[in-house]
C-alpha cells in the first residue's frame, strides 16, 4: 500500500509540536509575566490621595516619627492611620488656610471621615500583623522602602508570597537591631548584614515561621 | 464500603445507632451513609436539564473557572480613620462590652465582642450568675439580629413611611384625649418583665393615668411556678433551684437544662461537678419526661411519661417519702417512685425535684412540700422574691385584653415586641378582636403578623443598639449597654413609654440612670462604671425568703392529664416561642434531639406510630377541638407512648423571606384553656413532606464510637473504654512528627454533654459559618464545623441517649492531608491540620479520604458576599470562604494566633496554661471541651487524656486523632433496672472489633 504521508510530512508534524509546545510555554511565560506584572501587583504604582500628604515632608523635612500617625505598629496587627484631630493638631496653626487642606479641616468640622486609598493591600485571606514584625526586629523600610523618600507613596514591593517567605524562611537577611527600626536610612553593608543577622536572629528568638496558618487562616 | 456489605448485614443491630432507619439497616440509610457527596451528574440527572447540557455547563464551568482564576486583580480598597480616635479603642484588637440578653423577661450576661464597636460574637459574661461563661444558641445566635438584613428599618403609618416626630405628636394627642378619662381606653401590651426602669415607666404612667391598663402576654410563662409557690407558701414567690447544693435531681418534665429559665446555670451545676472524678459529689439526675430533652440526654435514669401523669408520679414519690396525700388515679411506674423517693431520702437537703413550667399549680405545690419535708427548702430549693412584676397570669392577662377589645373599650393599644396575632392561643381569635381597636401600634424589631395589622409600626432597636435593665433568676440586675448607635431609624420600647410617662426628655440612657440613682448606694458614678463593666449590679440578688409551707397543699390532687393521645405545646429550642423565627442560624441548627433543621413536625414514638398506621414525614391532620392544623409526622424514639409533641414557633407567615412558612403553625390548635396539653388525633393523609434531617449525615457507621459504663464498674474495670479495642499493627508510611513548642489537643467529656448545641452555635458565630438552607440540608451540604452525634443505645422504645459533639480531630496521621493533590491540607508545627483555602482546588478527595466525616465543602457560594449588613457580623479575623473550597475546624487558629503573637510580642517564649479557649470550649455551659498543650503537663486536657477514660474516635485506623472523648460515666441508682452499661460496653466492643477488622479503607 501507497504511503499516505509524504516524507516531508514528518517535519510538518515535529514544527507542529514543536509548536505546540512552544505555544503553551509562551502562553504560561505570557500569564506569569503579566500576574506578576504592576497591573496585578500594583508594584510601583503612585497613588493618588484625597490630600496629596507628603511623606517626604512631614518625615525627611519635619522628622517627625512613624509612629506619630502609625501608632498602632507595635501594639496591633493594623499600623493604624491617624484620625483626623492628629492632623489638624498641627494644621489648625500651620497651614491653617492652606487650599490643600480643605478636605481635613472639613473632615474636622462635619465629622465626615477622611477616605483614603489603600497602598499595600493583602489579599482578604493573609492575616499580617505588624507588631510581631516590630517586635522581632522588621525595619519599616525593609518592607515599605524608603517612604521617607516618596512625597505620594507607592507599593515598593511585589507583596507576592514568594517575596513574604523569603524573609520568613531567611530572616538574617533582613533583621536589623531594634534600635534601628524606624531608620528609614539603615543600610548595612551586605558584609555588616551577614555577621549582625544571624546573632540579632538569635538575640529576639526569631522563628522561621513558614507554615500556612501563619499567614492564612 | 461495597465490600462491607455482606458483612454489615451480617453484623448484628448497631449497639448505638441515630435513627431507626439504620438501626434496621434499610437500603436508603446504605446508600446516603455510603454515597458522601451526591455527585454533579446525580443531581443534574433529577434536574431538569439533560446529559447534553450537564456535559455542556461542565465543559463551561471548566474554562470560566480558568479564566477567572487567571484575570481577577483586587479591587481598590479604602482606608477610613476616624475622626477623633476613641480613647479606649485599638483597631485590629477585639474590644467586650459587657450587656445581657433577654428572654421572657430574664436576663442572661453576656460579654459581646465588638470590632470598631460593631458586635460579631458572645460569650457568656462568667461574672453572671445565670451564665457563668456558657451560652445556649438563642441567646449566642442574638449577634446576629443586629446585622439581619430583613430588620425593619422605617417607622410606618398605616404602611406608609412616616417620621418619629409625627408619631410622637400623634401620640400625645391620644394623651390629650384621654386625659378627662384618665387614659382609659388606653392599654399597653408588652412580654412578662424584670425590667426596674420600664417598671418604674409603667409606675409613672400609672400616676398619670390611672385608668390606662397593662395587659402581659408570653405565650410560654412560668406562670404556674408562681402560684404553686402561692399556694404553697401563701404569697407568689421565685423558686430558684441551688442545683451545685443537690446531690440528687429529679426533672419532673421540666426540661430545666433547656427551656427554663436559668438552664445555663442549671447545665453548669449538675454537669461541671462530671468533669472530676469525685463521684460522691456527682449529682444523680432522675428524668421523667414525655420527650426527650436535653436533660433527659444526661440523665442518669429516664423515665417515659405523659405530662399528665407528672403529678400522679410525684403523689406517688410524695407517698413513698411518707407524706399524707391522696392516692393518685393514674397508675405510675412504682418502682421509679419509690427508687426516687428513697435516693431523695437519702439526699435530704441535697435533694431537688425539678417541676416544669407547664406542670399545674398543684404538682408544684407537692414539689415544695418534698422539698419541706426532706429539710432541702432553703438549702438547695429557695425562694426569692418575684424576679418577674408585676405578677399577673399572662393568660388571663391576654383574655382580658380580648374581651376588652370585643366589648369596644378599648381606644389605643400599644403592642411592644409582641406578636399577638401570630401566637395568642387560636380560641382567643385575637386578630378578630384586634381589629375592632381603632388605633393599633406596634413596636418590634420586624414587620410581623402583628405588625402587618397595626396602624403604626416602630422598629425597635436590637439588644445591642439599646440601652436597659433586666433581671436574672436570681434578682441580680445587669445594665444592657449598646455597642454601637442605631443602624436604622429605630426607636427603643422604653422611648415608646416614655411619651406616655411624661418622661419624654433626655434618652433611655439618662432613664436608666435615672433609675438607678434611686437605688445604689454610695458613690453614683464609680458603682454606675463598675455596673456596667461587670455587667452585673452589686447586692442586687434577692434576698431568700422562706415562708412556712402551707399544709393544705398535701390535700390537694393535681388534675388528671387528658384521655388519649396526649398533645403537648413545647417551646421549640431554637425559635421559642417564634421570636427568633427571623435568624436563619436558629432555624438552620440542628434540633437537640430531633436533629430536624428548618422544621418542626408532630413527634410521636415509634409504637404510637405504629397504632396510628403512621410513618416519619407523612402529613397528618393534628386536630384539637374544633381545630386543625396539617403537619408532618417524626418517630422519635425515647417519646412517651400515645404524646404527640409539637414545638410552637414555627410556621410564621411573616417573618421575613427566611422564617416565613417554615414548619408549622402549632398556635392554630392551641387553647386559652389547655396550653399545655391536651386531647387530640391525628388523622393521616395521601401527602409527605421532605423535612431535613441530620440525624444520618456524616456517619462513621457503629465503631465503637460511643462508650459508657457505670461509675461501679469504671472502679472495678478502669480500663473499661479500651476494653474491646482492635490491637491492629500501628504501621504507618510517614515519619513521626515531633513537637517541641505547643502541641494542642482536645478532649471532649461525654459524662458532661447533653447536647444542648452551644458549641454548634458558638462556632458558627466566630468562624463565619454560613447558612445553607432546607434544601441543601437535606443534601449533608450543612456547614457546621462541629456537629453534635446523637445515639440511642438499648431499646427502641425506651433508649438511652448520649450526645456527642465531633469535630476535626486533627489527626497525626491525617488521611486527608496524604490525598491533597495541592497541598492545600497539611500539618503544622503545633500539630493542628491546616486547611489553606487559597490552595485548595476542591477536588473533595481529602473529604472522601477523612474517617470522621468532618470537612465541608462549599457546593455554592454559601456566604452571602454581597449583602452589605451580614458584613458587621463578621470575625475580621476568619476567611470568609468562597464558592468551591473545602473548610473544616481550626481549632479557632486565630485565637491561637492573637494569643501566640501577644506573648511572642511580650517576649514570653510559651503562651500561658489554659489561657486559650475555643469558641466552642468556651461557650459549653458544661465545660465538657478542654483545649490546651498536651506538652504542657499542668494543662487541663493533657491530664484528662491521661485518665483511662480518654479514647480515640476509630482508633484502629492508626490516624492519632489529637482530639478524644471521656467515655460516658453513669452514676447509677442499683435499684433500678435499666440496660446494664457493662453489658452495653462489651457489646459495641465487639462492634468496634469487628469494624477494625474490617474496616478495610
Amino acid at each position: 500500500m501507497a504511503q499516505i504521508f509524504p516524507r516531508s510530512a514528518n517535519a510538518v508534524f515535529r514544527a507542529t509540536v514543536m509548536g505546540v509546545i512552544g505555544l503553551v510555554a509562551a502562553t504560561v511565560a505570557l500569564a506569569y509575566g503579566i500576574h506578576g506584572g504592576g497591573y496585578f501587583t500594583r508594584q510601583d504604582l503612585i497613588r493618588h490621595q484625597p490630600v496629596p500628604f507628603s511623606h517626604r515632608h512631614h518625615v525627611e523635612s519635619m522628622g517627625i516619627d512613624c509612629r506619630y500617625c502609625h501608632w498602632l505598629a507595635e501594639e496591633s496587627h493594623f499600623a493604624g492611620i491617624p484620625p483626623t484631630h492628629t492632623c489638624m493638631g498641627c494644621h489648625s496653626q500651620i497651614w491653617a488656610e492652606s487650599p490643600m487642606l480643605k478636605p481635613v479641616r472639613d473632615s474636622y468640622e462635619s465629622g465626615e471621615p477622611l477616605v483614603w486609598n489603600r497602598v499595600h493591600d493583602l489579599p482578604d485571606f493573609v492575616y499580617f500583623n505588624h507588631s510581631i514584625h516590630v517586635a522581632k526586629g522588621m525595619g519599616c523600610a525593609t518592607c515599605h522602602g524608603r517612604v521617607d523618600e516618596m512625597a505620594l507613596v507607592w507599593q515598593e514591593n511585589t507583596l507576592h508570597m514568594a517575596w513574604c517567605l523569603d524573609c520568613h524562611r531567611n530572616p538574617e537577611k533582613y533583621v536589623r537591631p531594634k534600635d534601628q527600626i524606624y531608620n528609614m536610612a539603615w543600610n548595612p553593608t551586605a558584609r555588616e548584614q551577614a555577621e549582625l543577622g544571624p546573632k540579632l536572629v538569635e538575640a529576639y528568638d526569631i522563628q522561621t515561621q513558614d507554615h500556612c496558618y501563619t499567614c492564612h487562616r | 464500603m461495597s465490600e462491607n456489605n455482606a458483612d454489615t448485614g451480617a453484623l448484628e443491630a448497631p449497639t448505638h445507632w441515630t435513627s431507626l432507619e439504620e438501626l434496621a439497616r434499610t437500603p436508603e440509610f446504605e446508600a446516603f451513609a455510603s454515597a458522601e457527596f451526591p455527585t454533579a451528574w446525580e443531581e443534574a440527572r433529577h434536574s431538569e436539564a439533560g446529559r447534553r447540557d450537564f456535559l455542556k455547563l461542565m465543559g463551561a464551568s471548566l474554562g470560566l473557572a480558568g479564566l477567572s482564576n487567571a484575570c481577577v486583580r483586587q479591587p481598590d480598597e479604602k482606608i477610613v480613620p476616624y475622626v477623633k480616635m476613641p480613647e479606649e479603642l485599638v483597631p485590629g484588637k477585639p474590644l467586650e462590652f459587657a450587656s445581657a440578653v433577654e428572654r421572657g423577661g430574664y436576663g442572661t450576661g453576656v460579654l459581646v465582642e465588638t470590632h470598631t464597636y460593631r458586635p460579631t460574637h458572645l460569650r457568656g459574661n462568667p461574672e453572671h450568675p445565670d451564665s457563668r461563661g456558657g451560652l445556649h444558641p438563642q441567646a449566642q445566635a442574638g449577634v446576629l439580629d443586629v446585622w439581619d438584613p430583613d430588620r425593619s428599618r422605617q417607622i410606618r403609618r398605616r404602611g406608609n413611611v412616616s417620621t418619629w416626630d409625627s408619631f410622637v405628636r400623634e401620640m400625645n394627642e391620644v394623651i390629650a384625649n384621654l386625659s378627662e378619662q384618665n387614659g382609659a381606653g388606653l392599654r399597653f401590651l408588652t412580654g412578662q418583665t424584670s425590667s426596674p426602669t420600664l417598671l418604674r415607666t409603667f409606675e409613672a404612667i400609672r400616676q398619670r393615668m390611672p385608668e390606662a391598663r397593662w395587659h402581659i402576654w408570653e405565650p410560654v410563662s412560668r406562670h404556674h411556678m408562681y402560684e404553686g409557690a402561692r399556694r404553697a407558701f401563701g404569697r407568689y414567690l421565685e423558686v430558684r433551684y441551688r442545683l451545685d447544693r443537690a446531690s440528687v435531681v429529679f426533672d419532673l418534665d421540666a426540661d430545666f437544662m433547656g427551656a427554663m429559665p436559668g438552664a445555663i446555670r442549671h447545665q453548669a451545676e449538675v454537669l461541671r461537678t462530671r468533669n472530676n472524678q469525685d463521684f460522691d459529689r456527682w449529682c444523680r439526675l432522675y428524668v421523667a419526661e414525655p420527650t426527650p430533652t436535653v436533660g433527659g440526654s444526661a440523665a442518669d435514669h429516664r423515665l417515659r411519661i405523659r405530662s399528665g401523669e407528672a403529678g400522679a408520679l410525684l403523689a406517688a414519690v410524695a407517698r413513698a417519702l411518707g407524706l399524707e396525700v391522696p392516692r393518685p388515679k393514674a397508675s405510675v411506674d412504682g418502682a421509679f417512685a419509690t427508687a426516687v423517693a428513697r435516693d431523695l431520702a437519702a439526699a435530704g437537703r441535697g435533694a431537688v425535684v425539678v417541676v416544669g413550667d407547664a406542670q399545674p399549680p398543684e404538682v408544684h405545690a407537692l414539689a415544695h412540700a418534698i422539698h419541706a419535708h426532706l429539710g432541702a427548702a432553703g438549702h438547695a430549693v429557695v425562694t426569692t422574691e418575684p424576679v418577674l412584676a408585676p405578677v399577673v397570669d399572662p393568660m388571663q392577662s391576654l383574655r382580658d385584653l380580648v374581651s376588652a377589645m370585643n366589648a369596644g373599650e378599648v381606644e389605643t393599644l400599644i403592642m411592644l415586641d409582641r406578636n399577638p396575632v401570630y401566637d395568642a392561643p387560636a380560641d382567643l381569635e385575637f386578630g378578630k378582636a384586634l381589629s375592632k381597636v381603632p388605633n393599633r401600634v406596634h413596636v418590634g424589631a420586624h414587620t410581623d403578623e402583628t405588625a402587618d395589622v397595626s396602624h403604626w409600626h416602630i422598629p425597635s432597636h436590637s439588644a445591642f443598639e439599646m440601652w436597659g435593665d433586666v433581671r436574672s433568676t436570681d434578682g441580680t440586675a445587669t445594665i444592657m449597654q449598646p455597642t454601637l448607635r442605631p443602624l436604622h431609624d429605630t426607636h427603643s420600647p422604653l422611648a415608646v413609654l416614655s411619651i406616655f410617662s411624661g418622661e419624654n426628655e433626655g434618652t433611655d440612657y439618662d432613664r436608666v440612670r435615672k433609675t438607678w440613682k434611686e437605688r445604689l448606694k454610695g458613690d453614683f458614678e464609680k458603682t454606675w462604671r463598675r455596673a456596667l463593666h461587670d455587667g452585673t449590679v452589686p447586692d442586687t440578688a434577692f434576698r431568700v425568703r422562706q415562708p412556712k409551707l402551707d399544709p393544705k397543699v398535701l390535700k390537694g390532687a393535681p388534675p388528671p392529664g387528658p384521655d388519649g393521645l396526649e398533645v403537648r405545646f413545647v417551646p421549640d429550642p431554637n425559635l421559642w416561642d417564634g421570636r427568633f423565627a427571623t435568624n436563619p442560624w436558629l432555624l438552620e441548627l440542628p434540633q437537640p434531639i430531633t436533629k430536624l433543621s428548618w422544621d418542626n413536625a408532630v413527634l410521636v414514638s415509634p409504637s404510637t406510630a405504629e397504632k396510628q398506621g403512621l410513618e416519619a414525614t407523612d402529613v397528618v391532620e393534628l386536630r384539637v377541638e374544633d381545630r386543625m392544623v396539617e403537619a408532618p409526622i417524626w418517630v422519635l424514639p425515647g417519646m412517651a407512648d400515645d404524646v404527640a409533641t409539637v414545638h410552637l414557633g414555627w410556621g410564621r407567615r411573616s417573618a421575613g423571606p427566611v422564617g416565613s412558612g417554615q414548619g408549622f403553625d402549632a398556635y392554630a390548635v392551641r387553647s386559652s384553656q389547655r396550653p399545655w396539653n391536651t386531647a387530640g388525633k391525628l388523622k393521616k393523609t395521601d401527602r409527605k413532606k421532605r423535612l431535613a434531617c441530620t440525624q444520618d449525615h456524616f456517619r462513621m457507621m457503629d465503631r465503637g464510637l460511643i462508650r459508657a459504663a457505670t461509675t461501679d464498674h469504671y472502679a472495678s474495670h478502669p480500663q473499661f473504654a479500651h476494653a474491646r479495642e482492635a490491637h491492629l499493627p500501628k504501621l504507618t508510611l510517614w515519619k513521626p512528627w515531633s513537637y517541641e513548642g505547643h502541641k494542642w489537643g482536645m478532649t471532649i467529656n461525654l459524662s458532661a454533654c447533653n447536647g444542648c448545641n452551644a458549641c454548634v452555635a458558638a462556632c458558627q458565630s466566630e468562624n463565619n459559618i454560613p447558612v445553607v438552607g432546607k434544601e441543601q440540608v437535606a443534601k449533608g451540604r450543612e456547614m457546621h464545623w462541629i456537629r453534635v452525634d446523637r445515639y440511642y443505645s438499648g431499646p427502641v422504645e425506651d433508649p438511652v441517649l448520649t450526645h456527642q459533639p465531633v469535630t476535626c480531630m486533627m489527626c497525626e496521621n491525617a488521611p486527608c492531608e496524604t490525598v491533597c493533590p495541592v497541598n492545600a491540607t497539611v500539618h503544622g508545627p503545633e500539630g493542628l491540620n491546616q486547611m489553606v483555602y487559597n490552595r485548595c482546588v476542591g477536588t473533595r478527595y481529602c473529604s472522601n479520604n477523612c474517617p470522621y466525616k468532618v470537612r465541608r465543602f462549599n457546593f455554592h457560594l454559601y456566604a452571602d458576599w454581597y449583602e452589605e449588613s451580614l458584613k458587621g457580623q463578621r470575625n475580621p479575623d476568619v476567611t470568609v470562604r468562597g464558592r468551591g473550597v473545602m473548610e473544616k475546624c481550626t481549632y479557632c487558629v486565630q485565637r491561637i494566633n492573637r494569643a501566640t503573637i501577644q506573648a511572642r510580642v511580650e517576649g514570653k517564649k510559651r503562651i500561658e496554661t489554659d489561657s486559650i479557649q475555643t469558641a466552642c470550649q468556651e461557650a459549653c455551659p458544661s465545660r465538657a471541651i478542654s483545649f490546651g498543650d498536651l506538652n504542657d503537663p499542668d494543662a487541663d486536657v493533657a491530664r484528662k487524656q491521661k485518665t483511662p477514660l480518654s479514647y480515640a474516635l476509630l482508633g484502629e485506623l492508626n490516624t492519632r486523632p489529637r482530639t478524644t472523648y471521656l467515655a460516658r460515666l453513669f452514676h447509677r441508682n442499683d435499684e433500678l433496672p435499666v440496660p446494664t452499661p457493662a453489658r452495653q460496653t462489651e457489646s459495641h466492643g465487639d462492634a468496634a472489633g469487628k469494624g477494625g477488622t474490617h474496616g478495610s479503607h
